[in-house]
């Protein structure tokens, strides 16, 4: 009867997600986004996800399989009969009261009941859900090879159809129309190709870990000097496919990384100031408009300097007077903790912007019309790299960009597993016990938020050669959010971990096109389920995934080896080198 | 138990006063946590503080880590006046100390705790690690092999090195936490209820280690501890606090025979 209650709770729960993601426009807005040309649209799969997921849920209960997937169908087909009731009852108010309902419009109701009748829909909503429910709860009942494989497949084939507007140009230039053809129809896969694209990704999914372990247990067999080669080939295979990247996508993905890669910089830069040292700093964009406003004023004509230094000579002076200021936002803070930091950070984020908006010091920064005609990176607008060819457009800025990133990312690697990444760790965990082992906290906080300050001044550098132009609009608090949201998804302190937050966060959404209205509810949405599902984010650093998921890790799997970013600390614990 | 504080308390007899407290005295709000505390540790001694719950023993710990400052009275260790100095120049000094709660930097392994314990006595700056600078890759090495020596010493294995310190359990956490102060190389070691929560066979154990601690490091140990058998055993001097005053000072033997010190244990249960 407990079981059966929760089963009620669970359908009752998916059809109000499925009611509120129609509610809120989200499946309106790809209704007309095709997957599997003619038979599933994105919108479709958000529709029927919750289904999946509500019995997925369901069965990760204690039970016999037979129970279980019981629950699975049972939760399913509730969720897919109260959603079709929702559905009805809006489709029973008159029309004058349906229009409070904006997003509900026909479209949408017919959307849902699969352009059926209201009855035969209805129907098919509920035998839709059960059977969903049953496919959810199956999956932690099958091996798990079976279900990493069904995930894989699913996601390949999602992001194929959803890479169509990139992937199809490119090809179509490489001259393959026949892949063209048999890949996609409009927007698309045809279903043939939704087939083999499934297969393709589930066998890469299935033989990723394994493929992983035999690499990773040879590399571990290998002697030295075979190690040495082997990460100098990884590293360079690595590098050549980042340079060669805006080659490869063209010159509108090249748009989107350059996005992806300045959410990058001020990732890590945030991370060590919130991962590393525990300051949770909810004004993490005043780094960012100070380095694109101190690179506007040294750079450009027309700014009140009117000095026109080059982007390269003013460099130096963006970031040591950024690492200034970080350390003028970082002495009044000093006293705070926790949530009254967050507070004030977020106090200091806003004064910046207003600053630099204000009537007051318009002589200075231009006020609302802002810093125009800043050169570009290079001051050319183009420049040449052998093999590579002439680089203009967003590659110009792509390049610099990923200088930055390194060199951003090698510092913060470097001092992660430093004497002071350790003090800061140790603040972190507990200040007062770190002071009382010798860590001055005084200079260690500083020294985070000048570091901070230092990284995100880079990414206003680059933001202002980029656009050419400063505008104090662009500063606001959701920049810091952001920020917050791919260091949270990514992982606290994990620098692969803001690489892929980045690229989750800032990418995806920069190629669904129809999501850009709904971001922030989707950031809002992903931050509180990382929170609860997955604190320690999806790339976590070692010892964070060890804490946080002690019990459910299988056993030792991947401890010392997995470790991305870091091969050398085992080398160093090993007596060999002492 | 008594043949070993025999032989202990020889060292104890030369090398002068390391740590000196003259009538401190510290006020919270209108409490007074501490009232007038002369104190003494000779070097290489063995010292500690009993007294009932509440009757200051902790704040008085705090003051001389650092924690808190004394509201008027000084305290010097080895002739450098450390009244009112921060926290951590405490410890440069040479202070370290454990916690009545453990308090480890519970999310950072094993192995890193004891190496944060290190950092007082190396230099290695921010830049000097990113740019791998001449020197900083011998330091690392010797605050690690450094910090694996000190689990040995405290009977922590070396597979638990890169497990949390929180995941281990309670009695290995206490030793860590002496890992973790040994790690500075401390001339003063304060314990705060070193023994607390451990049962008779591991107090035993911790109070033998203590006394070794003191013979191969050449410390000197100050200690908050509730067990009289532990005090007892382990201490050549005693002082009584009560009411944060102190009621008494002397050898074991001449604190068990004090009557106000009776009085103090004995009579608040007599009453109660």
């Amino acid at each position: 009867m407990a079981m059966l209650r929760r089963a009620i709770a669970a359908g009752l729960v998916v059809a109000i997600v499925m009611l509120y993601l129609a509610g809120v426009g989200l499946i309106g807005a790809f209704a007309d986004r095709q997957v599997v040309t003619g038979y599933l649209s994105l919108g479709r799969l958000m529709l029927l996800a919750p289904l999946m997921i509500g019995g997925y849920g369901m069965a990760r209960q204690a039970g016999s399989i037979v129970r279980r997937l019981t629950l699975g169908a049972a939760a399913g087909g509730i969720g897919g009969a109260v959603f079709a009731l929702g559905i009805l009852a809006v489709l029973a108010l008159s029309p004058g009261v349906r229009d409070v309902f904006i997003r509900f419009n026909d479209d949408l109701l017919s959307f849902a009941l699969f352009g059926l009748e209201p009855g035969p829909g209805a129907v098919l909503n509920v035998g839709l859900g059960m059977v969903l429910g049953l496919v959810g709860a199956s999956l932690p009942v099958v091996p798990p090879v079976v279900r990493r494989g069904l995930l894989v497949g699913v996601a390949g084939v999602v992001l194929m159809s959803g890479l169509e507007p990139f992937v199809r140009p490119r090809l179509t230039d490489f001259d393959l129309h026949d892949v063209v053809l048999f890949l996609y129809e409009d927007q698309g896969l045809l279903p043939l190709a939704a087939v083999v694209v499934f297969a393709v990704s589930a066998l890469l999914g299935v033989l990723w870990r394994p493929a992983r372990a035999e690499v990773q247990r040879r590399f571990a067999e290998a002697d030295p000097g075979a190690q040495r080669v082997a990460r100098w080939v990884a590293a360079l295979l690595l590098i050549s496919f980042i340079v060669t990247l805006p080659q490869l996508t063209g010159v509108f993905l090249t748009q989107v990384l350059v996005l992806v890669g300045l959410y990058i910089l001020l990732g890590l830069g945030l991370n060590i100031v919130v991962g590393y040292a525990g300051l949770l700093d909810l004004g993490y964009v005043a780094f960012y408009a100070v380095g694109a406003y101190f690179t506007a004023l040294l750079t450009s004509p027309t700014s009140s300097l009117a000095i026109g230094l080059s982007f390269w000579a003013a460099l130096p002076l963006v970031v040591i007077g950024s690492a200034m200021i970080g350390l003028f936002i970082g002495a009044p803070v000093l006293r705070l903790r926790g949530d009254y930091l967050a507070i004030v950070t977020l106090g200091f984020g806003e004064i910046a912007r207003v600053l630099f908006l204000s009537d007051a010091l318009a002589p200075w920064f231009g006020g609302v019309q802002g810093i125009l005609s800043i050169p570009d990176i290079i001051g050319e607008g183009s420049y040449t790299i052998p093999l590579l060819g002439e680089i203009k457009g967003p590659a110009a800025t792509y390049y610099p960009l990923v200088a930055f990133c390194g060199v951003a990312a090698f510092v913060a690697w470097r001092l992660k597993y430093s004497r002071t990444g350790r003090a800061w760790n140790a603040m972190r965990e507990d200040e007062d016990v770190a002071q009382a082992t010798g860590v001055n906290i005084v200079n260690y906080k500083l020294l985070a938020f000048a570091m901070g300050a230092a990284i995100g001044c880079l990414g206003g550098a680059i933001f202002a050669t980029h656009l050419e132009s400063v505008f104090p609009g662009t500063f606001n608090v959701l920049v810091s959010i952001t920020v917050l949201a791919v260091v949270i998804l990514g992982g606290m302190g994990s620098i692969p971990g803001v690489v892929f937050g980045s690229l989750a966060l800032i990418g995806l959404p920069e190629l669904l096109r129809e999501f850009a209205e709904f971001k922030l509810l989707v950031y809002g949405g992903v931050v509180m389920l990382m929170m609860i599902l997955r604190p320690e984010g999806f790339v976590p650093d070692v010892t964070r995934r060890r804490e946080l998921h002690e019990a459910e890790e299988e056993p030792e799997e991947d401890d010392d080896t997995a470790d991305p970013e870091n091969p050398e600390p085992t080398a160093t614990a090993a007596p060999s080198q002492a | 138990m008594t043949a070993m504080s025999m032989d202990d308390a020889a060292p104890a007899e030369d090398g002068g006063i390391l740590l000196e407290a003259r009538s401190v005295t510290k006020q919270f709000e209108g409490l007074v946590a501490n009232r007038d505390i002369d104190f003494n540790i000779p070097r290489h001694s063995i010292v500690s503080i009993i007294g009932p719950n509440g009757a200051g023993k902790t704040t008085f710990f705090n003051q001389v880590s650092g924690i808190y400052h004394p509201t008027s009275g000084e305290i010097i260790l080895d002739g450098v006046d450390i009244t009112n100095l921060a926290p951590h120049q405490v410890a440069e000094l040479g202070v370290a100390r454990t916690y009545q709660n453990i308090r480890l930097f519970q999310n950072m392994t094993v192995l890193a705790n004891v190496m944060v314990g290190r950092h007082v006595r190396s230099r290695g700056a921010w830049f000097a690690a990113v740019f791998r600078l001449s020197g900083i890759r011998r330091e690392e090495e010797a605050i690690e092999q450094r910090s694996f020596e000190l689990l040995e010493l405290v009977g922590l294995r070396r597979s638990v090195a890169d497990d949390l310190a929180k995941n281990l359990p309670y009695g290995d956490q206490r030793r860590l936490e002496v890992a973790r102060a040994l790690a500075s190389d401390p001339v003063l070691l304060l314990l705060d209820e070193p023994t607390a929560g451990m049962n008779p066979r591991e107090t035993r154990k911790m109070t033998e280690f203590i006394g070794r601690l003191r013979r191969e490091l050449q410390l000197t140990i100050l200690l908050i501890e509730h067990d009289m058998k532990v005090v007892m055993g382990v201490s050549e001097r005693i002082t009584v606090l009560d009411y944060g005053e102190k009621i008494a000072e002397g050898t074991p033997e001449e604190i068990r025979a004090n009557p106000r010190v009776i009085e103090a244990y004995l009579g608040k249960q007599a009453t109660a």
